[in-house]
């Protein structure tokens, strides 16, 4: 899949300027200030809005999961509910998404908490459940949108390795929009960093890192505190 | 206390006289009947406007209709008349009018405050316009339309002696209450009065109790408002 010179603006200001890398199998993290456009550049991603300029190649909306940051599930259904209407509205018949949402649930370990509302679900199980809702039906891409915010860290553990097991084993490509720059290297193959270059008007892919550890880290947080 | 004003044993005493020989039991329920019927027609107007303005040239529409609730229901009195030949209907017209302004200014507001990530989330999945409607809309502002509602009855309820004062023939415990208040009984004024506000907090408790049976999520979301 390739994001292809991907521009777009919004009430007259450019958001992205040019925004173009290849996403492969396994876990891609883009990672950028607040504010620089990660959220637009995955709504582009998902289908939801189009870029003014520039187009996703290689994958249709229907095959991209997309887990949202503040409305991951559907708040008035339980959770085995969220799951099995994903199946429903997939196109499987009632029994059979009866199963794959039990089945599911099973796999993110959340079998306890099949009746409870999202409401009622701690943060990272509550990120669990909803990946869970995006894999209930094949995907070829998930987007998580800020999946490690607002998470302890026996959560983020947690979260960080269900993202990894499920790029492991069911061969997705995921991206990670986060500006959590630890959880972000612990999690991913391949960090694309977003930031508005000098003479650019608006983000671009500024760096495409495939190593992980101590350097990457002082080297992006050095960044952001420029771009600050 | 004044000597003008009736003792609580000459309202308590009032209340059974009314109820035993008075008619209170059949006026209350005439009355109960226009609330229904008034509150039935305002939920259909209501809710068919308010949910429309997910278009958004329903919009201005919805808009321009809910100012009407500034009117006020004096002037209206005439053209519904014409319009429904009076009795009972007049009063289910002006009462659905009364109640459906307010309704709609909230509900409509419920509708427009629905983050764009809910209908982005249902759409994500595959479902289509109306499923997308369907959760993000209709079934995710359940508990805040039926709170809505129960607002809105109360306001009805409130105005239910205006609207039966208008047209008196069919009864009904307005029509009771300023009939006892013309002759200045003031027991049984007072009694009616006391009958109202019961009545007025058991809808209120039985309207409560439904939306905690329909969205038995809401009370799980004071400690998670993002939800």
């Amino acid at each position: 899949m390739k994001i292809c010179n991907v521009h777009t603006s919004r009430e007259g200001t450019v958001v992205l300027d040019g925004v173009t890398f290849d996403v492969d199998a396994g876990i891609t993290a883009v990672l950028g200030p607040s504010g620089i456009g990660k959220t637009t550049l995955l709504r582009i991603i998902a289908g939801l809005d189009r870029p003014d300029r520039g187009e996703v190649k290689g994958v249709r909306p229907r095959d991209v999961g997309v887990v949202f940051q503040n409305y991951p599930l559907i708040r008035h259904r339980t959770v085995e509910d969220n799951l099995f209407v994903a199946a429903r509205v997939g196109g499987l018949d009632a029994p059979r998404a009866r199963k794959r949402a039990e089945e599911m649930l099973a796999r993110v370990g959340l079998e306890d908490r099949a009746t409870f509302y999202p409401a009622q679900l701690s943060g990272g199980q509550r990120q669990r459940a909803a990946i869970a809702q995006q894999l209930v039906l094949p995907k070829h891409l998930l987007l998580l949108d800020e999946p490690f915010s607002g998470l302890d860290p026996g959560a983020l553990a947690d979260v960080c390795e269900l993202v990894a097991e499920v790029a492991k084993e069911e061969g997705h490509a995921i991206i990670v929009v986060t500006h959590d720059i630890r959880a972000a290297l612990a999690v991913s193959s391949r960090i694309v960093l977003l930031d508005v270059p000098a003479g650019a008007r608006g983000a671009r892919v500024v760096a495409v890192h495939d190593a992980k550890g101590q350097d990457l880290e002082r080297e992006i947080t050095r960044r952001f505190r420029r771009a600050a | 206390m004044s000597p003008l004003l009736p003792s609580l044993g000459e309202v308590w005493h009032a209340l059974g006289d009314l109820w035993w020989r008075g008619g209170l039991g059949p006026e209350l329920f005439a009355t109960l009947k226009l609330v229904g019927a008034g509150l039935a027609v305002s939920l259909v107007l209501s809710f068919a406007l308010a949910y429309a303005t997910v278009l958004p040239y329903v919009r201005p529409i919805v808009n321009g209709l809910s100012k009407l609730r500034f009117l006020g229901l004096t002037g209206l009195v005439f053209p519904f008349t014409l319009a429904t030949g009076g009795g009972f209907a007049l009063k289910v017209a002006l009462l659905a009018f009364g109640m459906s302004t307010f309704l709609v200014t909230a509900l409509a507001r419920i509708v427009a405050e629905v983050p764009r990530a809910r209908f982005d989330h249902v759409r994500s999945l595959g479902a289509s316009n109306a499923r997308v409607f369907y959760e993000a809309v209709v079934r995710g502002t359940l508990d805040r339309a039926i709170d809505a509602v129960r607002q809105n009855v109360a306001m009805g309820w409130a105005m239910i002696t205006m609207v039966e004062g208008i047209a008196r023939s069919d009864g009904g415990i307005g029509a009771l209450l300023l009939a006892e208040n013309k002759h200045f009984r003031l027991a049984e004024v007072y009694a009616v009065l006391v009958v109202v506000l019961l009545v007025g907090l058991a809808i209120d408790l039985a309207m409560r109790g439904f939306g905690a049976l329909a969205c038995p999520y809401a009370r799980y979301e004071a400690r998670h408002e993002d939800l």
